[in-house]
């Protein structure tokens, strides 16, 4: 195999020679089609609140990307969310409750499935339509059955079941910078940069988080994640610090993605992105390696090696 | 093997010639001389289908009709997969009880076309008789399944008794459309006739011009059915249909009924962009 020249700077930037360690999840991709692109929004940005990580909020969440009227389901503005869980069970009782919640009741749209190849599927429809009190009907389309849901405004209209694949969780990177303004600004723009990205979302909000997390805790057992004092610049004095000299921000970018090639692809254009004035180093964060089967190392990533980064 | 199986007329006479033999997974497997002594009727006397069409090509899941087949019924009937093109006109029960595969017919078709249909698509360039996607005389259930497109007006009785699937007739249908209908879709872009949807139990009939409601319809409201802007978003983009986003964004008045049974079925009936 031929060697690939791995990429250690970027405009001055260090790239650390580390690696991002994700996990496989499950992945459903969600339609939303509305009169116009503002309540198809809406109700995407309801379906995918308090959905930053599977921690505490038992899925991730966040608008992959709008889509063109001429590629929509029903020919109305659409917007497409991705959605990932732990397991494929769970995944439809998340997708039962926020769309049920979000969906259903924002005016004007209507649900489809965005994974209609996927084999495993999951019940939404179905369960969602005795909201209809038994006035529910049921059409197919091209194979796909939907159900339409009497409601004061008119119909709403779902699909009766919902692919889930596996997919890749816990992508991520960060950025090292001289200071909280500069941090933010290349976190902008890397987030701005992977904007639209099909098969990937940023599920922390605006795409970014500034409270990277480690497992478990120094001094509370019960708890299943705290602050990664490593990187944060307050801790440095006090606690075994990661932070290179000079640093005294960091923030953190998480990918989720429908497959690691995805991943990849975005981590790439994101980092380029963030390596911008006030930046000291790009890094990313793992567990050794012992815990996720799915490893992103960011100089083969920049060095445009996508199957070697994700491979163990 | 070849590409195509091409069957043409050349001796059909003023009888009619039942030759439900001729469907596409049937001859898939079939030399050529099989295929010329495969059995049909020709005026009610057995014959063989090499008496009355000739026949090029063998093992191919692709069969065309080259020439006029207004007077030969049963063509595709009961098929289950393949394609089968007539490039003029068919007779009676053309693509009857099919459960999949493709019939693509370039000019008319009888009556019965597609009746008991489960599966697969009856494309018809021109016009329907009497009967489409309908039940067989006795059955309780027209097609359960599949899709019918009508370029042309249909006859009367147009999914009547269907249980599923899609019917969509450009132009004009006769009396009873949708009659007893049980589920399923039928849609039609032009008038329809007299006795809409009666006695249907569930199921949408679709009319962009004019109908005469039954009485045992209630009006419910005017409104914009999502399913069927989705229905004909999908129509558009898979057969190419010129339906224009006047029907797919339209309002539509919904009547609901026939309360003279279930009440679950609905007469949309286009308003208006």
């Amino acid at each position: 195999m031929d060697e690939i020249a791995e990429i250690d700077e970027i405009r001055g930037v260090a790239i650390d020679d580390t690696f991002a360690e994700a996990f496989t999840m499950h992945a459903a991709r969600v339609i939303i089609t509305a009169k116009t692109t503002r309540w198809a929004r809406q109700a995407a940005l309801e379906l995918t609140g308090f959905a930053t990580s599977v921690i505490a909020c038992k899925c991730e969440a966040a608008i992959e990307r709008d889509i063109p009227e001429a590629e929509s389901p029903d020919g109305r503005p659409a917007v497409s969310v991705l959605l990932f869980t732990v397991d494929a069970e769970s995944m439809g009782k998340r997708l039962v409750e926020r769309i049920g919640q979000t969906v259903l009741t924002c005016p004007t749209t209507a649900c489809f499935d965005g994974l209609p190849g996927a084999e495993t599927r999951v019940a939404v429809g179905r369960p969602l339509r005795v909201f209809g009190d038994g006035f529910q009907a049921s059409k197919v389309v091209g194979g796909t059955r939907y159900w339409r849901i009497p409601v004061m405004e008119g119909e709403f209209l779902v699909a009766e079941t919902f692919g889930v694949v596996k997919g890749v969780g816990g992508g991520n990177f960060l950025i090292l910078a001289e200071s909280a303004d500069a941090a933010l600004e290349a976190a902008e723009a890397a987030v701005d940069a992977m904007a639209g990205r099909a098969g990937v979302i940023l599920p922390f909000p605006g795409g970014i988080a500034r409270s990277g997390s480690k497992v478990g805790s120094r001094r509370y057992p019960e708890m299943v994640a705290t602050t990664n004092d490593a990187y944060c610049p307050t801790l440095r004095a006090v606690t075994t610090s990661a932070l290179p000299e000079g640093v005294h921000s960091v923030l953190e970018i998480v990918l989720d993605g429908l497959d690691a090639d995805a991943i990849a692809g975005a981590m790439r254009v994101g980092i380029t992105a963030a390596c911008r004035a006030g930046v000291r180093a790009i890094s990313a964060g793992n567990y050794g390696g012992k815990l996720g089967p799915h490893h992103f190392h960011l100089r083969r990533i920049l060095a445009g090696d996508d199957a070697g980064a994700a491979a163990r | 093997m070849s590409d195509e199986i091409v069957v043409t007329p050349h001796a059909i006479g003023e009888h009619t010639i039942e030759a439900d033999a001729i469907a596409p997974d049937r001859l898939a497997s079939l030399s050529q001389l099989e295929i010329a002594r495969l059995p049909v009727w020709a005026g009610g006397r057995p014959a063989r289908l090499g008496d009355i069409f000739s026949v090029r090509g063998e093992r191919a899941s692709t069969v065309r009709i080259d020439g006029d087949a207004t007077h030969v019924d049963g063509l595709g009937s009961a098929m289950a997969g393949g394609t089968l093109h007539i490039e003029g006109s068919a007779g009676r029960r053309l693509g009857a009880g099919m459960t999949g595969g493709a019939i693509h017919v370039l000019g008319d078709t009888g009556d019965d076309a597609g009746s008991a249909m489960a599966g697969g698509l009856l494309r018809v360039g021109g016009r329907a008789g009497d009967r489409l996607g309908a039940a067989r005389a006795g059955a309780a259930k027209g097609m359960t399944g599949g899709e019918i497109i009508v370029l042309g007006a249909a006859g009367s009785e147009a999914g009547a008794g269907a249980r599923r699937g899609l019917i969509v007739v450009c132009g004009d249908v006769g009396a009873h459309a949708a009659r007893g209908m049980i589920a399923g879709s039928v849609i039609v872009f032009g008038a329809a006739g007299a006795g809409a949807a009666r006695w249907s139990k569930r199921g949408t009939l679709v009319v962009a011009g004019t109908v005469d409601v039954e009485p045992t319809f209630g009006f419910a409201c005017t409104y914009r059915p999502p399913h069927l802007r989705l229905t004909l978003t999908y129509l558009r983009a898979k057969y190419a249909l010129p339906i224009d986003d006047g029907y797919i964004h339209g309002l539509y008045r919904r009547y609901s009924g026939d309360m003279a049974e279930l009440g679950k079925g609905e007469i949309l009936q286009w308003v208006t962009e």
